[in-house]
């Protein structure tokens, strides 16, 4: 790891509590802000690393795709879904790629509602990574029965054989929430980059990169009434966003929750979902920004301050996803049911004891070293600990979904799931995909929220003499006078 | 964008920032009210001649609603000082306030402490022998480990409560930045046994008071109760002072518009969290989960569950979604005093149709011992203000919670 990563030369985590927090480092200005973040994208040529990475993570997507077309041609039988399991891989990689999803509209609009104003230097590449990981999680309950082309069977149209799918089932709300989810993310990344777009035509030196990015610019001229309607378009988004970040994966939880299963039916999965989410998520943000804050030098942008605080959200959420598997245990023993109470030994220390035991290994202990500031601040330290959380949020997920399948209320029926080479292979793929997904996103669209750090930057207040930058204002401070 | 001037500490200068010879008045008529409140309530008690049962249920219900109020604030004050929160900085010191009643709400525990028998079914023996659910948690659900418990809750809430508005009184005196330092090292601890003894308090007060029923879920509900009414105490305390001319530059209608965004954004939550918990008990449709839901869509029950969802989220949520509402002192205090009022209604709620299932058993001695309490807990707000500043004076954060704005 301190090969790849260096370590942080300014350290910006000192807090002083009278005075706001310096959130951009290395005396950036407006100018050279845009200079860096724009010089990425069009400097001529991609690094010879992103064309090796984007060629592995292709590879990875193309054999994912590979998989999915021998499933079409073989049926599920290539999986190991078996009876009693018929929820496997599919399933648990839906709702751990969902779950990654969770950070960005978190960021965007919870935390940008809370006056958050840390959010600017991460919200475009954790809203991108959003939408990447939705784009991941749908193609699970696309492919899951094998029979594609009747996957329009998931939307509610009436059809030749005049059969609807049934309203009261919650794999019929996901395809709504889910899809709400992804077109309001996906409205919100935008809206929210038109400045940037407009900025990188505006210095485009080709014709093709002028009218590419000019098309999606929507022609914004930077004028205040573009700017008074933006802001209101922002607010209005994040409000809209708001409840989103907890019915998404509210109704991904009803998935199991609304069944009779021992350690499905539980009335506190909606909100402890939720907070899994955010915690795999920001875990998630995290693995992709500390590797590309150090390659593109952004360190002083995404500072050790940025990366200090998403450890703490991600040790405030894990505790909160350790606090509801101890009330399911804690309610599995007092509600007095015997098969709740089998199913949550049976995940401690039946057959998938494996599972479970790295499920709380990474989820629940492996964040409690953020207490430590030594840790937090340390990116290479903080690689470690969120690659073992994402590691343990899939893990639950798993647990969740194969312990409870696998021994039900009948021991006759009771069996165990193997996952195969293919299950394993199409997943590994999924990643591939998403880390195609964010290479491109690097290259050609601005990481960095370019306009909105400019809010937080000190140069804003120029009637502050003291942080006033050297620059034209075409006129003269009424305080100069 | 912000053109005015800045506004200096100095302003407070001009301020009224302590409750001076008023706090003697208050403990007085709060002192008054309440022994003439629980004194009528006890004696109405005594008139129905059901063995005190209503009463004690009418107990709980009233002491729960103010121990709300108060563990609203001992969630608030950690939480802010772990966020850094600068908007809050000016009013922290009223939810410290806030957060000194809890010795009070541990004495007024007293009453049900000591008649477990007549209200909890588990505490009942001739209840649990024979009742195969009751026997399996009667190594949880037993008088003296319950008494144990409540105990040790108290204890960790007054703690916690004591040493937060200690180190802030300090400050005051020393100024010293440190003491917010330390406080904000202290507050993840904090929030950690906050979230754990209120969870199982409302396992232990509210769930066990039909002690077949569990969900999972029920802390969080109780939680969202908490929180919604928390904020609107905050907004009425706010607006009382100022009217009497205290705190009048300190606090500002940007703090308002917080205080109304919170209490929007928990009012939903709270719907979130009942329609999760219903909508899944619904579905599953387990005897041993809807019997609770099915006593209270019975006789009658099911009108208040009905009030429940039109007026503890419908119309609040609609009127308190602009920013014209937030900014109107006199709006944010009629929408105070209705989410307070409609989380007595849901405690109302979840505790009456335990004692009487077959109908509403609204009594003149609801209101009584509501006033009752309601007296004592201003007293003692006013007593533990004292002659002490309203406002963290000292603290860092001041000058910027001061000078905040809401674009």
């Amino acid at each position: 790891m301190g090969i790849l990563l260096t370590r942080d030369t300014i350290d910006n985590t000192a807090h002083d509590p009278a005075r706001p927090q310096e959130l951009i480092t290395g005396g950036y200005d407006f100018t050279t802000l845009t200079d860096k973040v724009c010089g990425i994208v069009e400097r001529r040529g991609a690094p010879r690393a992103w064309w090796v990475a984007l060629g592995f993570m292709a590879s990875l997507a193309a054999m994912m795709f590979g998989m999915i077309g021998y499933l079409i041609y073989k049926g599920i039988g290539i999986w190991g879904v078996n009876n009693p399991v018929g929820w496997g891989f599919a399933i648990v990689n839906f709702v751990f790629w969902v779950g990654i999803g969770h950070a960005g509209t978190l960021i965007s609009a919870i935390l940008y509602l809370l006056r958050q104003q840390w959010r600017t230097s991460i919200n475009r590449f954790a809203e991108a990574m959003t939408i990447f990981a939705v784009v991941c999680a749908g193609i699970f309950p696309g492919i899951h029965v094998g029979r594609v082309w009747v996957v329009w069977w998931l939307f509610p149209l009436p059809n030749f054989q005049a059969m609807w799918p049934n309203f009261r089932s919650p794999l019929l709300w996901d395809v709504f929430a889910v899809g709400t989810y992804a077109t309001v993310s996906l409205l919100f990344w935008y809206t929210g980059m038109v400045p940037d777009l407009a900025t990188l035509r505006d210095r485009a030196t080709t014709k093709v990169r002028r009218i590419a990015y000019g098309f999606f610019a929507l022609g914004w001229r930077g004028s205040n009434r573009h700017w008074h309607r933006y802001e209101k378009a922002y607010l209005i988004l994040a409000g809209l966003a708001t409840p989103l970040v907890l019915s998404v994966h509210s109704v991904v939880s009803f998935d199991f929750a609304t069944s009779q299963i021992p350690g499905w039916h539980t009335t506190i999965f909606p909100p402890y979902f939720v907070a899994g989410a955010i915690f795999s998520g920001f875990a998630m943000v995290m693995t992709c920004l500390i590797p590309a804050r150090e390659w593109y030098g952004l360190k002083n942008i995404v500072t050790l301050y940025h990366l200090e605080t998403m450890a703490k959200i991600i040790l405030a959420t894990g505790t909160m996803v350790g606090y509801a598997y101890a009330t399911e245990f804690f309610i599995a023993w007092y509600g007095g049911n015997p098969a709740e109470q089998f199913a949550f030994v049976n995940r401690a220390f039946g057959p998938y004891a494996w599972a479970y035991w790295i499920m709380v290994s990474c989820n629940v202990v492996s964040p409690q070293l953020f207490w430590f500031k030594k840790i937090r601040t340390s990116p290479a330290a903080l690689l470690v600990v969120c690659i073992f959380v994402n590691i343990g949020m899939w893990f639950e997920r798993f647990v969740i979904t194969v312990t409870s399948l696998s021994r039900d209320f009948l021991p006759a029926a009771w069996g165990y799931y193997r996952p195969t080479a293919i299950d394993i292979l199409t997943f590994v793929g999924s990643f591939g995909l998403f880390f195609t997904l964010v290479l491109l996103f690097m290259r050609f669209l601005p990481m960095i929220a370019m306009a909105e750090v400019k809010t937080v930057m000190p140069q804003k207040h120029w009637e502050d003499k003291v942080s006033r930058p050297v620059g034209d204002y075409h006129g003269t401070n009424p305080g100069d006078r | 964008m912000s053109q005015h001037a800045r506004r200096d500490v100095a302003v407070l200068d001009g301020d009224n920032l302590v409750l001076g010879g008023a706090a003697r008045r208050i403990v007085a008529i709060g002192l008054a009210v309440g022994v003439v409140g629980l004194g009528s309530g006890f004696l109405l008690g005594r008139a129905a001649g059901d063995g005190m049962r209503h009463f004690l249920h009418a107990w709980l219900l009233n002491w729960l609603f103010f121990l709300s109020l108060s563990l609203g604030a001992l969630w608030f004050v950690p939480l802010q000082h772990l966020t850094r929160s600068t908007w809050s900085a000016v009013v922290r010191r009223l939810a410290e306030i806030v957060s000194g009643t809890l010795p009070l709400m541990a004495l007024l525990a007293l009453p049900v402490l000591l008649n477990l028998g007549d209200i909890y079914v588990w505490a009942d023996p001739t209840r649990v022998a024979g009742d195969p659910l009751l026997e399996h948690k009667a190594g949880w659900l037993n008088p003296g480990f319950f008494t144990l418990r409540i105990v040790f809750y108290f204890a960790v809430w007054i703690l916690l409560a004591t040493i937060f508005r200690r180190r802030s009184l300090r400050q005051d005196a020393t100024g010293d930045p440190a003491i917010t330092a330390g406080s904000e090292r202290l507050g993840g601890p904090a929030l950690i046994l906050y979230g754990l003894t209120q969870t199982f308090a409302a396992f232990d007060l509210l769930m066990s008071l039909d002690a077949h029923w569990f969900s999972t879920m029920f802390g969080v509900y109780w939680f969202a109760g908490i929180v919604a009414s928390f904020f609107a105490v905050m907004t009425l305390l706010t607006a009382g002072l100022q009217r009497s001319g205290r705190l009048v530059h300190a606090v500002t209608l940007e703090h308002y518009n917080d205080y109304g965004r919170a209490m929007f954004a928990f009012v939903f939550f709270w719907a979130y969290i009942a329609f999760s918990q219903y909508m899944l008990i619904w579905y599953a449709n387990i005897p041993e989960e809807t019997g609770w839901y099915l006593r209270r869509q019975q006789n009658g029950w099911s009108a208040v569950g009905y009030a429940l969802i039109l007026c503890h989220w419908l119309i609040p949520f609609a009127g308190l979604m602009s920013r014209f509402t937030k900014r109107r002192v006199r709006l944010m205090a009629f929408w105070a005093v209705w989410i307070l009022v409609m989380h007595w209604v849901d405690l109302f709620w979840l505790i009456m149709p335990e004692l009487s299932p077959g109908g509403i058993p609204l009594r003149l001695m609801d209101a009584a011992l509501l006033v009752g309490m309601g007296g004592l807990y201003a007293a003692t707000l006013a007593l533990v203000a004292g002659p002490r500043l309203l406002v963290a004076r000292r603290d860092p954060r001041l000058q910027a919670s001061l000078n905040f704005e809401n674009y």
